[in-house]
């Protein structure tokens, strides 16, 4: 008896273990370095708690949240209509929770003479109407364009806020995550391409002027930059259990003090 | 389920739910604003966002399409057409022969759904579907007890305008050339490749080269010889559009063209003589030989003539085969000599409009008269209805239309045909008379 007590206890224990267990998938550009540090620092508090981070664009994220393969879906956009019909048809709640501000970033070869740019011609180079960098006043060169790949919320929404959801330039290069936009725009002179404001302040890059305003804390906040955006964890309705106490201390004042740290911008304090 | 956090919030969401349907979609600038004046916070703003979208997928199909977003516009358009068809014909007869005629009646239908779509960069692409498998009719008639109809593949084509001036265009397409039935079925969607240039000058005038090359018949290569090859209609056409009058108003356009084939399987010489006719007469079965047509359309239009809204047109069309005794001779086995005033057609005629024919109370109506030689028109292309697509007839065309409401119409139209030359064998060109009515109930959607 005593033996199929200890039996049960220890499965019991298991099964606790394992329920600790936090599946956050989605958006590289949450999932790439803030949301880990954030998971160290829990787990500090919470040694019973572990982490399965998977950071392979927003839609993998929301597709989580659709398909329960993950408890929080991080996402650096809004899920689409379509999205969110398709979870209310599976009798899923997609639940939006702003967890930082970013600013996306046109990053130049820190060598470009070419420092500011208007919105128009940056919509008219990620569209691929202005193909040289001396139609917009630089070195004459052909422009070595570089963009997320199409599973990134970065990818959409840079292409809904600068190109009007124009289809990006057909010799845009692809890359997979905003380091290596930042590495391909180190090395190649005529690069540009846009990252996260976490990731604009790389040595080799350098950060355009849109329309006179920089990505800072204060533009991105009262979005006087254009290129502002919200980045989201998504849940299946209000957030409960681990993933609760995971959201609450992401938005707690340590929380927010990591994402400043990492070079997001906090969500104010109410 | 909201979660309201404000009487402001509330207040909103109230308002804009109600409306959800309709606005969710177009809501994102208004809560925007509420977020910068401070009246909503982010998170509040996010979840109403989502609370709206989740509405508005709820109560619209809309939100459940996933359209590209490489499409500037998509659209979907089509009609279905009740048709009652009343005609009689007869055939020459040798002189003395008792007269033969041959009625018809039928209830027919036509139907036709089109998906246009235009791209970025200039590109476009669309499908059309319709009842009726000929090219020149997409008429269905309701035939055995309560039958279903196959429905077909009428246009398939991909556009490319890469600035105001070209145009080029691939696939089976609208017909894009000025013409009129005499020549061109307006049921028929050409296959093949399209150019256009256009050149704008003055205040709205217009000069344009359209050139197109048919696929009218795949052969097969590997017979050796002319028969093997493909078949191929070659047209081009230049046509100027002037604006003039009062608030350039009144237009004219004056088409000029030339259209011939590559004669893939003309027949050697020595195989022909006016005794072994007719060789290869019939339409859609390859009759290309020695066609050549020279041509010269247009129309004036006078707007406003009789009050506003009201328009009054007159129209022409002519062609001419250039090798038209030779076809006489080598398709039909005719004396050339004899028939070579079968070589020209021309059509004129008068129309009187009120409205654009979209709005309820509009009307039209159009009377032409024309006179098709036997070689002077393609018999692959040329008006089905009138003279029931047969060559070597002249005679009238009535066509009235009214719209029931702003899109509905009813359209009533009477053909009168009779023979030009008589002493023609094929059945291509030896009807002797035709009457033809129809009347329609046309639905747009």
């Amino acid at each position: 008896m005593k033996k199929v007590i200890l039996i049960l206890a220890a499965l019991a224990a298991i099964a606790t273990a394992s329920a600790q267990k936090l599946v956050i998938k989605g958006s590289d550009t949450l999932g790439a370095k803030l949301v880990p540090t954030l998971a160290e620092e829990y787990k500090a508090k919470n040694p019973g708690v572990s982490f399965e981070i998977a950071a392979e664009g927003s839609t993998t994220g929301i597709s989580a949240i659709i398909d329960g393969t993950a408890q929080i879906g991080m996402s650096s956009r809004r899920a689409k209509p379509t999205e969110i019909s398709a979870a209310q048809a599976k009798g899923v709640s997609m639940k939006p929770i702003i967890v930082a501000f970013d600013g996306i970033a046109v990053i130049a070869n820190a060598g470009n003479p070419v420092s500011s740019l208007t919105k128009r011609q940056v919509e008219q180079i990620f569209a691929g109407d202005i193909v040289d960098w001396s139609a917009v006043g630089g070195t004459p060169g052909a422009i070595s364009i570089y963009t997320r790949n199409t599973s990134s919320g970065t990818y959409s929404d840079f292409k809904a806020l600068a190109t009007k959801n124009r289809d990006y330039a057909s010799s845009s290069q692809k890359m997979a995550g905003n380091e290596q936009i930042v590495a391909e725009v180190a090395k190649n002179p005529s690069g540009i391409g846009y990252v996260g404001l976490a990731y604009m302040n790389e040595p080799g890059v350098k950060v355009m002027a849109i329309e006179g305003s920089t990505p800072t804390k204060e533009s991105v906040l009262n979005k006087s930059y254009p290129y502002a955006r919200p980045t989201f964890y998504y849940t299946n309705g209000e957030p409960t259990g681990e993933a609760k106490k995971f959201v609450d201390f992401t938005l707690s004042d340590e929380g927010k003090k990591i994402i400043e740290k990492i070079g997001f911008v906090a969500p104010p304090t109410k | 389920m909201l979660h309201l956090k404000s009487k402001w919030l509330a207040l909103l969401s109230g308002a804009l739910l109600i409306a959800a349907p309709v606005i969710a979609q177009d809501s994102g600038p208004l809560i925007d604003i509420l977020v910068k004046k401070g009246i909503v916070t982010d998170q509040e703003a996010e979840e109403l966002r989502a609370d709206l979208v989740k509405d508005f997928t709820n109560n619209s199909s809309a939100g459940k399409l996933n359209l590209s977003s490489s499409l500037v516009e998509f659209k979907m358009s089509g009609d279905i057409r009740m048709r009652y068809e009343y005609n009689d014909q007869g055939p020459e007869l040798a002189t003395g022969a008792a007269p033969l005629n041959n009625e018809t009646s039928r209830q027919r239908f036509r139907l036709r759904f089109n998906t246009d779509v235009i791209l970025q960069k200039g590109w476009t692409a669309g499908f059309a579907l319709e009842t009726g498998q000929s090219s020149d009719s997409a008429n269905q008639t309701f035939t055995g007890a309560a039958d279903d109809y196959g429905v077909f593949v009428a246009r398939a084509y991909v556009g490319w305008q890469p600035n105001a001036n070209w145009a080029f265009v691939l696939g089976k397409q609208k017909n894009p050339f000025y013409t009129t039935e005499m020549r061109w079925d307006a049921d028929i969607s050409p296959q093949g490749a399209y150019e256009n240039y256009k050149a704008f000058f003055g205040a709205k005038d217009t000069f344009e080269i359209r050139a197109m090359q048919h696929a009218m018949q795949d052969n097969n290569e590997q017979v050796a010889g002319p028969t093997g090859r493909d078949t191929w209609m070659f047209e081009q056409q230049a046509v100027l559009t002037h604006w003039f009058g009062p608030e350039n108003l009144h237009s004219a356009i004056v088409a000029v063209g030339y259209s011939a084939y590559n004669q893939s399987s003309l027949p050697s010489t020595a195989t022909i003589s006016p005794s072994n006719s007719p060789l290869n007469s019939a339409a859609f079965v390859g009759s290309v030989r020695a066609q050549d047509y020279g041509t010269f359309a247009g129309e004036v239009n006078w707007a406003n003539l009789n009050g506003a809204g009201t328009a009054f047109k007159v129209y022409w069309d002519s062609s001419y085969n250039t090798t038209g005794g030779t076809r006489a001779y080598r398709v039909y086995g005719l004396n050339p000599t004899l028939f070579s005033k079968g070589a020209t057609a021309w059509l004129t005629g008068l129309g009187y409009s009120y409205g654009t024919g979209k709005v309820q109370g509009d009307y039209s109506a159009k009377l032409d008269y024309r006179s098709v030689g036997v070689t002077s028109v393609d018999p692959n292309t040329n008006d089905s209805d009138w003279g029931l697509s047969k060559v070597n007839q002249k005679g009238w065309k009535l066509a009235l239309a009214y719209n029931v409401t702003d899109f509905t119409n009813f359209n009533l139209t009477y053909f009168d045909t009779k023979i030009i030359q008589q002493g023609m064998t094929f059945a291509l060109g030896n009807l002797d008379r035709s009457h033809e009515l129809l009347v329609d109930l046309v639905v747009k959607f």
